[in-house]
């Protein structure tokens, strides 16, 4: 085992199950899945018409974000349709991030051919987890943007053969498009895994006095990246809904 | 490509699972936590549209029912002046009867008086009468007797 900073770009495989590579991320993902669906059964049993401060506080987060959202997208109905996408595209990536900085994520490991092994990783710096919810508003994005307009009129969006310029507009907006899928990944894993880095250079130059802070400043990135990756997915989708010359 | 895939440790088995995981999420949150709760909301959403109904019926209720009270206020005033002047008229007919009744025995009684008082004069003139012949008649005597002698 060598000492120093080890940066592993890489989910580290703990085991496998029948040939199914077992990540600390994925286990990670599992125990987030397990924190965030156990609370919202207990969560949901104890609602009640007069509310307590923790329901309130939820309540008043769900009802801002779905008016938010039918201001967005200019119906509520389209709100309330893809609230549940949205919301838990930002629980499950704010949990994650959140989650990443507490103790025992990291620093439980096992020791395998003389490499210490992390029990848990965040998934966000993960780029299978990134590009699996990359992928997931993309299809959600396009899917939608397909049912809202018709196959023809929304590829009409990225095939215009009217005009040399408008071939050429389409192009851009298709490759553009194309792009989301490494933006929305890409940027999720590198803000996170680059603050993972920096809290570990920071421990190693300057231990006890700047993680801590750093860490702080992470947590809030973290928020953030969720708040952007769920923002995004949102107005991705009321792009796609709009009609070929409003989109413009 | 292989090589960046290898590199950020890509397996579409994990992004599968991952993928999966994200699913299993949107789920079991949309069932426990965003259905209960949007539930929960427009419950009472309900009872406080239903609250300002109420209200709004109670209110024209009472409009209406002070609107009727006014209406059966203004309607006994009238019935009880009109009663009040049917009396005050009932009253004036039964003292102009009553008075005439009295005025009527008052003269019944006078003129009775006055039968009784010139039958007593009578009766007196005739005693008296009957008196001075007896007296008349007692001095005749008393004078005959007188010269006889």
């Amino acid at each position: 085992m060598h000492s120093g900073i080890t940066v592993v770009l890489k989910a580290e495989q703990l085991g496998s199950v029948f040939g199914f590579p077992i990540t600390n991320s994925l286990l990670m993902a599992w125990a987030v899945m397990a924190l965030l669906i156990g609370f919202s059964f207990f969560f949901g049993r104890s609602l009640a018409l007069v509310p307590g401060k923790l329901q309130a506080g939820v309540e008043w987060a769900f009802e801002g974000a779905l008016a938010y959202m039918a201001e967005v997208l200019e119906s509520e109905e389209l709100a309330r349709r893809f609230f549940p996408l949205i919301a838990s595209v930002f629980l499950f990536i704010a949990f994650v991030n959140e989650l990443e900085f507490f103790p025992g994520v990291g620093s439980f490991g096992l020791l395998h051919a003389g490499n210490f092994l992390p029990l848990l990783r965040a998934p966000t710096t993960d780029l299978n987890f990134t590009l699996a919810l990359a992928m997931i508003s993309f299809f959600t994005i396009e899917i939608t943007g397909i049912a809202a307009l018709g196959f023809f009129k929304y590829a009409g969006k990225y095939v215009n053969l009217s005009s040399p310029i408008g071939f050429v507009v389409g192009l851009i907006e298709f490759m553009s498009n194309l792009g989301r899928l490494i933006s929305f990944s890409f940027r999720l894993f590198g803000n996170i895994f680059a603050g993972e880095v920096l809290v570990l250079v920071a421990g190693y130059f300057l231990p006890y006095f700047l993680p801590a802070p750093l860490m702080a400043f992470e947590m809030f990135i973290g928020l953030v990246q969720a708040l952007v990756f769920a923002m995004l997915t949102l107005f991705f989708i009321k792009l796609a809904i709009m009609e070929p010359h409003e989109a413009h | 490509m292989q090589q960046l895939f290898s590199a950020f440790g890509i397996d579409w088995r994990l992004l599968g699972a991952q993928a999966v995981n994200f699913g299993v999420v949107l789920v079991a949150l949309w069932y426990f936590l965003y259905r209960p709760v949007l539930r929960t909301l427009e419950k009472r959403q309900k009872v406080i549209a239903q609250g300002v109904a109420d209200a709004a019926e109670a209110r024209e209720l009472l409009a209406g029912v002070d609107q009727e009270a006014n209406t059966r206020v203004k309607n006994a005033d009238v019935k009880a002046e009109s009663i009040i002047s049917a009396a005050r008229a009932a009253a004036g007919a039964e003292k102009a009867k009553l008075l005439k009744e009295a005025e009527d025995r008052a003269a019944a009684v006078g003129r009775d008086a006055e039968m009784r008082a010139a039958e007593a004069a009578a009766h007196a003139r005739r005693e008296s009468e009957r008196d001075i012949a007896r007296l008349a008649i007692l001095a005749a005597e008393k004078v005959m007797k007188q010269n006889h002698d």
